[in-house]
């Protein structure tokens, strides 16, 4: 749903705009109908007589296709049906990979992620048994630090879940122990107090910063600043408060499914003090003791050109430092980046022309009923040739029926196309836990209502030429 | 009885033949035809079913080319038109009445009365549509200029068709059965109408296979398989008022 808001204000200009032209159109439908025709006086120029019958063709289209209201209304259909899905498709396919690309994005192109990871195989007995410990070390750090210039930021992190309390509410956190560059690297937004600073690592502080949920929970009356909360046994003094941030679409950041809203930030240098270097972690009823020194670092590379090399030099040094172990991983989000820029065209493009095929159907459609009207409409057309319609005014005639109907039905399609794309979001989440992101892509919007109208020319034009191939005589001869 | 003026002969058709193919058959339905019509003469075209009657009212109102021979409409051999031309000829200088009036059923009365004047490609503004009322009124349906078709009376559209079969001031109107669809009474009333057009002035062909009917004409032409049989002139018998 938010995402959907967040669309609303750029989307209203559309939607106004669109109501505007169906408003101007439906108005002047009305018009031609009960008036009837322009009174325009004074001077007969070629140009003026041509503009005048285009005028009197198109009235005398709307005129036709009002006598048959229902008829027109289901010829439309498909063109309607075509429109609004391309629309609606194209948006729901836009959104989605939008969610995803601003999720790389946020990780920040420059960056490179290195996680520890559990490795799923025996390596680790050869340990001793009681503890378990694998991932990223001190030396790596030290290591990857002397890559020089090419870095401009390296920002270790250290996570391990607990409980956290406050007299007596309490609530599960993810203690996350970091250095004060990871604000930058997150782009946090402060809701009060600060982060982390050189000092409080240095000097080993008892200062934590508290995710908006955490602090909504301990603190739903009180301030939390320089109030003390208890983590693991030992007090933390809250500094600083995150404001709320949207979680993704679990892409995969930095780390699985980002719940910065849970998080408590302490400094890494007291995370270690406090709790040392072996955590005891509960997972699923047995509890296991994990040696992780960093859980994630995360490097800020200079230039978006030294990140491949830079992620191909750290990936050959864990090899090296690692063995053979599997419990690291490197993430390059450029190269998602590029990838899912690439699978969005893609899927964008397979998406327009799934719908577009609807709008073909459409096309067939309004051929199918323009043949059948022509046929109805014989003895119509014998009549106007014997009063002196050309065969060009006739073909004239019937393509701009055809025209006028696809057109119009671009144009309903375009609204319920918009409107589906508000209102499918709302009933998905009353099914699906995970909400459907949708963003408007004016492009369709403008392709879906051209793509009306040429269909209308291209599947009219046949019924038309074969409207004005008919014989006067046998027209008139016609029931 | 007036002194006959010498008249201009409007439609003169020379050696006029049709053919029409059937698959591998043809079959001759004009065989030659020579007439020669006067300006603001009343003339019926009769003969049995085949004689060729339609056929020659077709050609005369350009609707079809004969296979060879000239057909003078004025000064001008239209025989040999394309179909864009004969269209410009039929919308400027001919006017139709049919017999089952062919009124179009989506337009009000005095949009039908229009009609022929869009496709002259002319504007359309209130002047000619002050022309269009005036011939509805002309033809006594100026209260109902907004109805449409369906809810007007066999007589009440064929006056309408008159109506439309003037607006372009025609040098010609052409009749096929204008009164077929009619009971007799309201017959009458179509034919005075005509008879009226023609004392103004009008150049009236019409086809009939009624006598009654023909007998409002002033001259009788009959058609017997494709070639004038008989060619008689009726202002010494016509009727009365």
């Amino acid at each position: 749903m938010p995402s959907v808001l967040q669309n609303a204000s750029e989307s209203l200009w559309l939607i106004v705009g669109v109501a505007l032209v169906a408003i101007v159109v439906a108005a002047r439908v009305l018009w031609l109908i009960t008036v009837g025709r322009r009174v325009a006086g004074g001077v007969r120029t070629a140009r003026a007589a041509t503009f005048a019958k285009l005028q009197r063709s198109l009235s005398l289209a709307i005129k036709s296709l009002w006598l048959h209201k229902l008829r027109s209304f289901l010829s439309v259909l498909g063109i309607i049906i075509g429109t609004s899905s391309v629309i609606a498709l194209m948006a729901f396919g836009e959104g989605s990979m939008q969610d995803a690309l601003e999720d790389i994005k946020r990780q920040g192109a420059t960056n490179i992620m290195v996680r520890s990871v559990k490795p799923s195989d025996d390596s680790l007995t050869s340990q001793k048994s009681w503890v378990t410990a694998y991932g990223l070390t001190k030396r790596d750090l030290e290591r990857i630090s002397t890559f020089g210039d090419a870095i401009v930021r390296i920002v270790p992190l250290r996570v391990f879940p607990s409980e956290a309390r406050f007299r007596e509410r309490q609530v599960n956190a993810r203690v996350i122990g970091t250095v004060p560059d990871y604000a930058d690297v997150q782009k946090f937004e402060l809701a009060s107090g600060r982060f982390l600073t050189e000092a409080d690592d240095r000097d080993r502080k008892n200062v934590c910063i508290l995710g908006s949920e955490i602090a909504d929970k301990l603190f739903p009356f009180e301030n939390p600043l320089d109030r003390g909360i208890e983590v693991r046994g030992a007090e933390f003094i809250v500094v600083g408060v995150i404001r709320e941030r949207m979680p993704t679409g679990g892409s995969g950041g930095s780390q699985a499914a980002e719940e910065f809203n849970r998080d408590i930030y302490i400094a890494l240098n007291t995370s270690v003090d406090f709790f040392g270097e072996v955590i005891s972690v509960r997972t699923s009823g047995s509890r296991v003791n994990e040696k992780v020194q960093y859980n994630q670092i995360t490097i800020t590379v200079s230039n978006i050109d030294k990140v491949r090399p830079v992620g191909e030099a750290i990936k050959s040094l864990l090899k090296q430092e690692h063995g053979g172990k599997n419990d690291w991983v490197v993430t390059i989000p450029l190269d998602r980046l590029e990838e899912a820029e690439r699978a969005k065209t893609r899927f964008t493009t397979l998406m327009a022309m799934i719908a577009s095929i609807s709008l073909l159907v459409g096309g067939i459609g309004i051929m199918n009923i323009m043949l059948a009207t022509v046929t109805e409409r014989t003895r119509e057309i014998g009549i106007r040739r014997a009063l002196g319609a050309k065969q060009k005014d006739i073909t004239l005639q019937f393509l701009i029926e055809a025209v006028v109907q696809t057109t119009i039905g671009g144009l309903c399609g375009v609204v319920f196309g918009i409107a589906m794309v508000f209102t499918v979001p709302i009933v998905w989440e009353w099914f699906a836990p995970t909400p459907l992101p949708a963003k408007i892509h004016r492009l369709s919007i403008a392709i879906s209502l051209v793509f009306s109208v040429v269909v209308g020319v291209v599947f009219g034009l046949y019924p038309a030429w074969r409207a004005s191939r008919l014989d006067p005589i046998e027209a008139l001869r016609h029931d | 009885m007036k002194k006959p003026t010498p008249m201009a002969s409007i439609v003169r058709v020379i050696d006029l033949v049709k053919d029409y193919h059937m698959g591998t058959q043809t079959v001759h339905v004009l065989k030659g035809l020579n007439l020669s019509f006067e300006e603001g003469d009343f003339i019926a075209l009769m003969g049995p079913s085949g004689s060729g009657k339609s056929t020659l009212l077709n050609v005369l109102g350009c609707l079809d080319r004969p296979t060879s021979g000239a057909y003078f409409l004025g000064e001008v051999n239209v025989a040999k038109m394309d179909d864009d031309q004969l269209s410009e000829v039929r919308c400027t200088y001919l006017g139709f009445i049919f017999q089952s009036y062919n009124l179009l059923p989506q337009y009000t009365v005095v949009e039908n009365i229009e009609l022929p004047l869009l496709y002259q490609g002319i504007t359309l503004d209130q002047k000619t549509k002050d022309r269009c009322i005036d011939l509805a009124e002309m033809v006594g349906l100026g209260d109902r200029l907004d109805h449409r078709p369906l809810q007007l009376s066999g007589g009440q559209q064929q006056r309408v068709a008159i109506a439309r079969s003037l607006v372009n001031d025609p040098h010609l109107i052409l009749g096929d059965e204008p009164t077929g669809n009619l009971d007799s009474k309201t017959s009458v009333e179509i034919m005075q109408m005509l008879r009226n057009l023609n004392q103004a002035g009008k150049t009236i062909i019409m086809v009939t296979h009624e006598n009654d009917i023909a007998e409002w004409a002033r001259r009788v032409v009959r058609l017997r398989d494709g070639r004038v049989e008989s060619d008689i002139r009726n202002d010494t018998r016509g009727r009365v008022g």
